[in-house]
């Protein structure tokens, strides 16, 4: 015998069955009133900026694919990567050293990582430009003979060197504290795991610990380089001709200071949102539950239930 | 004669802060004993099976395993720290399986029971991998080699775990409560391998709460409350009539 069950709903006038009706979501008169402010505001600034003849959008439009800005974009773009890869490759030294059990090993990286995080990025970069007043003359060789060569620090630490060393040891602090971070994040039992093994410490730190670290420590590092690309404009007090240095050799001889400025910041803020894709995508990747099962893993199908219940 | 799998301690004390955890304990498990140590938590045990691996230390009193005394070598007046090599070394002769499993969950099964002969030993990776079936199919999860530990029920992490200390060839293995972490319905697959282990002649020191496999499988059984030893001695005649009146209350608790 068939059953059927008195769903308890009222009977439809149009037919719909209660139980296949669409749910809404509730809209809070806030809502509305927040669309209507929020839309003609933007409009306002729209038709402000639009109109506003001092923007010189013409000027804009001339300069934004200009030779001299392009080449400064270039130089942020390189500085950006290699300081971004030379900071890690330093950070990550520096983690390792500050989670050592030997303690003056640990405490020269605390110290490193101490002063770096802890003076401002421009006062470092200019101290660096400026490095040839403490030490005017580089000694390469052994200390107490006169075994060595001496080399003119001016002339080693030119500008975009100065930029490099500043950026990377800065950077490197940070990074340092980021990796450290991802350490700290592997479980102890996997510690213990590996030292009944007798891993030694080594292979310990590549095999075991930096592997599941680096779930923790990637997406860190993508919000870094998105960090250091806007951070490289700091470089201009140096002469550097990167892309905010272009722009203000431009607006030095033109007096369009507004047109350029905006110039730079739509290349800041287009490299940004560039950036930004594959950054949320690596956040996604590595912000599930699983994100400690490889990606290759995932490839195997699941069964019923478990897969249904996804 | 050789003290391969044996395991000596007189005297052994060991304290976190001000808190004796462990007070004078005495051990004497000959080669292919199977000892279960029982008792309440917080009553020194795991500390104990920890400490005959190395993941602790001991602060006073003679450890020797495998005839040899661990983690340090001793000189007329005091015990010396052995180096990081040698103690790897000597950690490589005793197998532990943890509560937890503990599985590295950056590689499948199968690598991880090659991680100790490859990572540790620099054994070749294809022998290694032939090896690691063998022992995956021997702990029942032949086919089961290229799953993640994510992918993997409890017990079956566990059987992995199990087979990555065999990877070693150890002389002992010791079990941390292996099967405390487990539905009780995967229970018996784990308690099924251990069997299988020894009767194969392994020494085994299990921490454990199943009294079942200590009447069964278990040679000694140890009976430990708040750091010492209450009891010890034939498994079943304790776990039949228990003498002191501590271990008396226990039982009844848990029987």
């Amino acid at each position: 015998m068939v059953q059927t069950i008195s769903n308890g709903s009222k009977p439809t006038m149009n037919g719909i069955d209660p139980a296949l009706k669409p749910r809404l979501r509730r809209r809070s008169t806030f809502e509305y009133v927040a669309w209507v402010v929020s839309i003609l505001f933007g409009a306002g600034i729209l038709f402000s900026v639009s109109t506003n003849p001092n923007f010189k959008w013409d000027v804009v439009a001339k300069y934004f694919t200009h030779e001299s800005i392009l080449r400064g974009l270039m130089l942020t773009i390189f500085l950006t990567v290699a300081s971004m890869v030379l900071g890690t490759l330093l950070g990550l030294v520096i983690a390792i050293m500050r989670s050592s059990s030997i303690k003056p090993i640990a405490a020269t990286a605390g110290a490193f990582i101490t002063l770096f995080r802890g003076t401002p990025v421009l006062v470092q970069l200019i101290f660096w430009f400026n490095i040839s007043a403490l030490y005017p003359n580089l000694t390469i060789g052994i200390p107490f003979t006169d075994i060595g060569t001496a080399i003119d620090t001016n002339a080693l630490m030119g500008p975009i060197t100065a930029a490099l060393v500043g950026l990377t040891l800065n950077e490197a602090a940070y990074m340092a504290e980021i990796i450290r971070g991802g350490f700290s994040s592997v479980g102890k039992g996997q510690i213990e795991a590996a030292d009944s093994l007798g891993m030694s410490a080594a292979t310990k730190m590549r095999k075991i610990i930096i592997p599941q670290a680096m779930p923790s420590i990637i997406p860190a590092t993508g919000n870094q380089v998105i960090g250091m690309f806007k951070e490289t404009s700091l470089v201009s007090v140096l002469g550097v001709a990167e892309l905010l240095q272009s722009a203000q050799l431009i607006y030095a001889r033109t007096y369009e200071t507004i047109p350029l400025l905006i110039v730079a910041s739509l290349w800041y803020l287009v490299m940004t949102l560039v950036l930004s894709y594959p950054q949320s995508k690596l956040e996604q990747k590595y912000s599930h539950t699983s994100a400690r099962v490889p990606r290759k893993s995932r490839k195997v199908v699941l069964t019923a239930p478990e897969g249904i219940a996804r | 004669m050789s003290n391969d799998g044996t395991i000596l301690a007189r005297r052994i004390r060991k304290s976190f802060g001000h808190k004796t955890v462990l007070h004078d304990i005495d051990l004497d498990i000959a080669s292919g004993e199977i000892c279960c140590i029982i008792g309440p938590s917080g009553s020194g045990k795991s500390t104990l099976l920890r400490c005959i691996n190395g993941l602790e230390t001991v602060d006073s009193g003679i450890l020797k395993v495998n005839g040899d005394d661990f983690g340090y070598y001793e000189t007329d007046n005091a015990y010396h720290a052995l180096p990081p090599k040698k103690l790897a070394q000597q950690r490589t002769r005793v197998g532990m399986v943890f509560q937890q499993f503990n599985l590295f969950p950056n590689m499948t099964a199968r690598e991880n029971v090659m991680s100790g002969p490859v990572l540790v030993k620099g054994a070749d990776k294809k022998e290694s991998s032939k090896r690691a079936q063998e022992l995956l199919t021997s702990v029942g999860l032949g086919a089961f080699g290229d799953r993640y530990p994510a992918e993997l029920s409890g017990g079956q992490q566990q059987r992995v775990a199990i087979a990555r200390s065999l990877a070693m060839d150890p002389e002992i293995i010791l079990f941390d409560e292996p099967t405390s972490a487990l539905d009780p319905e995967k229970v018996g697959e784990v308690l099924g391998v251990m069997q299988d282990l020894a009767k194969k002649g392994m020494t085994m020191v299990v921490v454990t709460h199943e009294m079942g496999f200590a009447r069964e499988v278990s040679d000694s059984l140890i009976f430990m409350d708040e750091g010492y030893v209450v009891e010890r001695g034939d498994a079943r005649e304790i776990l039949k009539n228990p003498k002191e009146a501590r271990t008396q209350a226990f039982l009844k608790q848990v029987l």
